[in-house]
Formats: C-alpha cells, sequence, structure tokens
C-alpha cells in the first residue's frame, strides 16, 4: 500500500525523534568506541575490552541468578494471585507496584539500612547474641538488590498471561483426566510462556547492565559492568574505553533479546523493553 | 440405594451461589446408552447440572451416583465422564494430534496407541488429514468435530455437551444434529446434552429434561412433553401454545370461552380450574356458524409451509398454524378435536404464558430499563 503524503506528514516528527534520540546516540557512541584522543581512527578501546572480561561475566552472570530468582519467586506468586477474586487482584497488583513509584536510588539506599552491620537484620539477630554477619558488600546483597527492583518486571506480565488463560481450558485439562500437576506442565505453563519469556527479558536487561546497586550494596569485588561505565565517563565524559564497553555491553543485550524473541514466536508474545 | 441399571443418578440436588438458589432439589435418573437432554431457558441450572455431574462443582446437598456409588466429591479428573465444551476450549498451543491426544498422554497409554487411536477418532469425526492444523485455523464447525474426538477418544461412559451446537450456523447445526446422534449410536455411550433450543432437544433426545428456575418441570419422551405438557411454561417453552383458562366440568369434558368441548382427559375434581392447552397446528379455521368458537382475524403472516394467523377471542389471542388464508378483519370459526386438547392443573405459571396479544418475555426484557439480563457463564 502507497503511504499518503499526510500519514507521511505525520510520520515525520516520530521518524525525527528516533533519529536524533536513538540514531544518533548510537553513532556518538561508535564514534567514541573508534577514536583515540585526538579523534583519529584507532582501535585502542577494543583492545582494551578483553581486560574487562571478568566483570562482563560476573555481570552476566549476576544477572542470570537474579533473574532465575525473581522467576522462580513470581511464577507461583502470580499463579496464586491469578486465583484470588478480582478484588484481592487489583489489590496485589497495587502493591507489587507500589515500590515502582519510588525512585530506584532511594530503594536501593533503603536496603543499606536493611544490610548494614547496624542494620535491622544484625539488630535483630543482636538481640539473640548472634551477629553482627557481614551482609553488606557481598555479592548476595548485590543480588538481593537486583531482584527487589526488578521483581515486578517479573511478576506483571506472568501474571498478565495468566490472567487472560481462559478458565475453561483448565477445566479441558482436569476435564481429560489431568492432575493439578499436569494442568500446570502441559496448559498452564505453555501458555504462559509468553509472560515468562517477557519478564525474563525485562528482569534480565537492565539487571546487565545496572549500575549504583552494585555500587551501593556491593563492594569492589562486585563491580558489576554498568558500574565501571558509570564511572569512566564520571571522569572523563568523552571515554573512549566507556564508548566501547557500552558498545560490547548493548551487543551482549542485543543478542540476548534475539535469543529471547526466537522462543516467543506466538503473535501476542511479543516483548516489551 | 440405587438402581443398577441407571449409569448416573442425581438425588435431591442443592446448589447455592451467595444465598441464591441454582439448584433446588434436582433429581434425575439417566440409564445407559440413552440420549438425555436437558432442556430450559438460560440461567434455568442446566450448566450448573452438567458442571455436577463433570465434577467442576460439588452440590450443597444432596448425592450424585455413578454406576450405583456416591461420586460428589471425586475430582473431575478421577471421573469416568468427558464434556464437550461451549467454545470447545480447545488448547490454543497444541495441533489438532495433540489436542485428541491430551487425555491419552496424561494416562501415559504408549505412543503407537495413541497414534492408532488419534487415527481412529479422526475417522469418526471425518477430520483425516488435520492433524499437524493449528486449532487457530480451523472453522467452528472443525473445532467441534475435534472437541468430539478429544473427549470421546477417552472412552467415558458419559458424555456431556454444554450448547455445543450454540455457535454454529443452522444449515451446520442440523447436519451436526445428525452427525452428533450417529456417533452416540455407534459408540453406544450415554449422552447429557445441554441445549435452549427446544428444537434441537426434540430431535435428538431420548429423554427431555425441561428446566425452569432451578427445578426440573418435566422429564419425559420428546412425544411426552410435547403432546402432554405438565404445566405452562413447559406448554410455552416447548413449540408454540395457546394455553387458556379452563373448567373441568367432568371427566373428558371442559369449557372454555364459555363452549363446552369434548376432550380425552379425566381424573380432574367437578368444576377444577384447570390450563387448557392447544397447539396452533391443531386448530381448524373455519365459518363461523360450523366453529365451536368465534373471534376475529387480527394478524396473518405467512411462513411458507403453513400461515400464523392470529384469532382475537374475546381479548385472548390465539395463535393458529393453517394452510388456509384468511385475511385480517374476517369472522372466523376454530375448530378443535377432543384429542387437540390437552388439560394441565394449575400451577405457579398459569396465567404466565401462551397469550399471544403481547411479545415474547425475552422481547419484553430487552426493551426494559429495569431487567438486567445476566448471561448463565458465572
Amino acid at each position: 500500500m502507497k503511504k499518503s503524503f499526510l500519514s507521511k506528514l505525520i510520520n515525520a516528527p516520530y521518524i525525527l525523534w528516533s533519529a536524533i534520540f536513538i540514531v544518533v546516540p548510537l553513532i556518538i557512541v561508535a564514534y567514541f568506541t573508534f577514536t583515540n584522543k585526538n579523534g583519529s581512527f584507532s582501535l585502542e578501546n577494543i583492545y582494551e575490552i578483553p581486560d574487562y572480561t571478568g566483570i562482563f561475566l560476573r555481570s552476566i552472570i549476576y544477572a542470570l541468578v537474579a533473574t532465575a530468582i525473581t522467576l522462580v519467586v513470581s511464577y507461583p506468586f502470580a499463579y496464586f494471585m491469578s486465583r484470588t477474586k478480582v478484588r484481592t487482584q487489583s489489590m496485589m497488583i497495587m502493591l507489587v507496584m507500589l515500590p515502582m513509584w519510588m525512585n530506584l536510588l532511594i530503594r536501593t539506599y533503603s536496603w543499606t539500612t536493611i544490610l548494614e552491620k547496624t542494620g535491622l537484620i544484625n539488630s535483630f539477630f543482636g538481640l539473640f547474641g548472634l551477629g553482627p554477619y557481614n551482609l553488606i558488600g557481598t555479592s548476595g546483597a548485590v543480588i538481593v538488590g537486583m531482584v527487589y527492583n526488578y521483581l515486578p518486571y517479573m511478576i506483571l506480565p506472568i501474571y498478565t498471561s495468566m490472567s487472560k488463560i481462559d478458565k475453561s481450558y483448565i477445566e479441558a485439562a482436569k476435564d481429560l483426566g489431568s492432575s493439578s500437576f499436569d494442568s500446570l506442565k502441559r496448559v498452564i505453563l505453555p501458555l504462559t510462556l509468553p509472560g515468562i519469556i517477557s519478564g525474563i527479558t525485562m528482569v534480565f536487561v537492565p539487571s546487565v547492565s545496572t549500575f549504583y546497586i552494585a555500587d551501593k550494596l556491593g563492594s569492589t569485588k562486585t563491580l558489576m559492568i554498568g558500574d565501571v561505565i558509570q564511572k569512566k565517563f564520571d571522569i572523563d565524559v568523552y571515554s573512549g574505553i566507556g564508548a566501547s564497553l557500552s558498545l560490547v555491553l548493548m551487543v551482549i543485550i542485543l543478542i540476548c533479546i534475539v535469543f529471547m524473541n526466537r522462543f516467543s514466536d506466538s503473535e501476542d508474545g511479543g516483548i516489551i523493553v | 440405594m440405587s438402581n443398577k441399571k441407571n449409569i448416573l443418578e442425581l438425588k435431591n440436588i442443592t446448589v447455592s451461589f451467595d444465598g441464591e438458589k441454582i439448584l433446588d432439589d434436582i433429581s434425575l435418573s439417566i440409564s445407559d446408552k440413552e440420549f438425555v437432554t436437558l432442556l430450559g431457558p438460560s440461567g434455568c441450572g442446566k450448566t450448573t447440572t452438567l458442571r455436577i455431574i463433570a465434577g467442576f462443582l460439588e452440590p450443597d446437598s444432596g448425592d450424585v451416583f455413578f454406576d450405583g456409588e456416591i461420586i460428589n466429591s471425586l475430582p473431575a479428573n478421577k471421573r469416568n465422564v468427558n464434556t464437550i465444551f461451549q467454545r470447545y476450549a480447545l488448547f490454543p498451543h497444541l495441533n489438532v494430534y495433540d489436542n485428541i491426544a491430551f487425555g491419552l498422554k496424561v494416562k501415559k497409554v504408549p505412543k503407537d496407541e495413541i497414534k492408532k487411536r488419534v487415527k481412529e477418532m479422526l475417522k469418526l469425526v471425518n477430520l483425516e488429514g488435520f492433524e499437524k492444523r493449528s486449532i487457530a485455523k480451523l472453522s467452528g464447525g472443525q473445532q467441534q468435530r475435534v472437541a468430539i474426538a478429544r473427549a470421546v477418544i477417552n472412552k467415558p461412559k458419559i458424555l456431556l455437551l454444554d450448547e455445543p451446537l450454540a455457535a454454529l450456523d443452522l444449515k451446520l447445526r442440523k447436519d451436526m444434529q445428525t452427525e452428533l446422534k450417529n456417533i452416540q449410536k455407534q459408540l453406544g455411550i450415554t449422552f447429557i446434552f445441554v441445549t435452549h433450543d427446544q428444537e434441537e432437544a426434540l430431535s435428538m433426545s431420548d429423554k427431555v429434561v425441561v428446566m425452569n428456575e432451578g427445578k426440573i418441570q418435566h422429564i419425559g419422551t420428546p412425544q411426552d412433553i410435547y403432546n402432554e405438557p405438565v404445566n405452562a411454561f413447559v406448554a410455552d417453552f416447548i413449540g408454540e401454545s395457546n394455553i387458556i383458562d379452563g373448567v373441568m366440568l367432568d371427566d373428558f369434558k371442559v369449557k372454555i370461552e364459555g363452549v363446552t368441548l369434548q376432550c380425552l382427559d379425566k381424573g380432574f375434581k367437578t368444576n377444577e380450574a384447570v390450563d387448557v392447552v392447544i397447539r396452533p397446528e391443531d386448530v381448524d379455521i373455519v365459518h363461523p356458524e360450523k366453529g365451536l368458537i368465534t373471534g376475529e382475524v387480527t394478524s396473518v403472516t405467512f411462513l411458507g409451509v403453513h400461515f400464523e394467523i392470529i384469532v382475537d377471542v374475546n381479548g385472548f389471542k390465539w395463535m393458529i398454524q393453517t394452510t388456509d388464508e384468511s385475511k385480517v378483519g374476517d369472522k372466523v370459526g376454530l375448530l378443535i378435536e377432543p384429542d387437540a386438547i390437552h388439560i394441565m392443573k394449575k400451577s405457579k405459571y398459569s396465567g404466565l404464558y401462551g397469550d399471544y396479544s403481547s411479545f415474547s418475555d425475552e422481547m419484553d426484557e430487552i426493551s426494559n430499563p429495569d431487567v438486567e439480563i445476566v448471561s448463565e457463564e458465572d
């Protein structure tokens, strides 16, 4: 179908917007990646990337662990939530979303008061003469921070796909001899797969690139790639290595999204990132 | 104790939701290999009855017997009963083959046998070659067949059908009625069929159970319920009827519209007030002088096979189906044979049905802003 002049006109602002705020920044990132301080072509920023392999790996592993934990926590939660009365459901959704209305930095900061040496948990153990334990500054604390911050992004898409399932499918499964476990395995799980995939992507992608959480709740040993990039640009706005690390991170995320999209071939399984 | 020959028995089943009685003391016996239809308007409790039999719902009181054993709290997956759902509920993530094979896979039947039985089923429902087709790419009629195959492959003793033809268009519905009946004979199992379509109920069933307001109104063969309805509700719901107030003068003698008519009914008290049912096709229109009752034609509708004529007799409007044409305003006589008259005892439905001076209840409800029309799905 040939597009009319009018529809081109209507689309123009969006195309312009995308160009200025998506394409141009990407070009700038690429430019700083492949140039040196003098502005001439150079691969020195690329050669430096292998030094950060460990941090990349750590980021990916932390993000995978955090994603796995959120999935394990969210799926049963969404399942039982979808089974409650409609009014209870909207109440619970509100409670799930409530922390999202607060800034991520504040939410993360509040965890330090829970985890630190004189924090809530250690004070509690202190009552029984235990501890204080080293909670803050560990990889566990970083993962807890990510799970807490990104949990709603897992619960909501799974809950949405769960509540869309027609009750008669579950009755049909029962009618055909399925136990509750069989229905879960053969009907509910496959039908909620788009939600699961969407949730995994929405938790993994921000987790792998997150900064501040590891900085605040972790130590130098638990630094993630997002923190490294942030620090590079903190020191030098025109950081070449910061740009190249960002580029690698984007490629990793892109690969991950393409990979996840292959799982959800159904029409309604589109991933929102 | 229950009778051995009955495959299923419901005894005094009562179910309430939020204080409202959905089923009120339902008792019903169904024998093996019978085609039973639960018939009634929406909200009459027929689907709830089906869900009790399927095991999706436990009765508040009363017992469900299957082969003589109480199965009140036996879960659906342990019952030898399968259901065809109203909108089929075929699994959208599985293709035709996997949908049909579902029940056998759950029961861990060997793969070779599953293959063989799915093939037999596809043949039974005339869908050979559709194994790999996705559910979304099937027409309503094809989905219906897959739903049948998916249910009967499990060799249930009873197949429950919840308005399975409601979504199909008229021609296909007629064909599927015949086909379902054939499948039932071929498999030799009991079918319990839920519908609000009285024609469907009459043409397919061995036994019809007419329900209204959570109560069974009438159980009988299609002929029984058409020819000898127990009350005004049944008479009106099954086909068209003129229901006239009458007085039983004596055995075989009933007085309506001031005229005494011969009838075949007896056993009523002298001068007992009764409801008199006369089917529109059983009234002959004759010259006013030859008729037993006289009236004036107020409307004539040509319906192809016959005319539908409304005749005003002292303010009560009769519906008459006849092949003889009349004109609006004609004075006519009505002739009624004794065997066309059916006498019913007065019931709470007396006076509510059987007069053609107004629209149907449904039509009245549609135009009434005070009535909220609630569909049967909860």
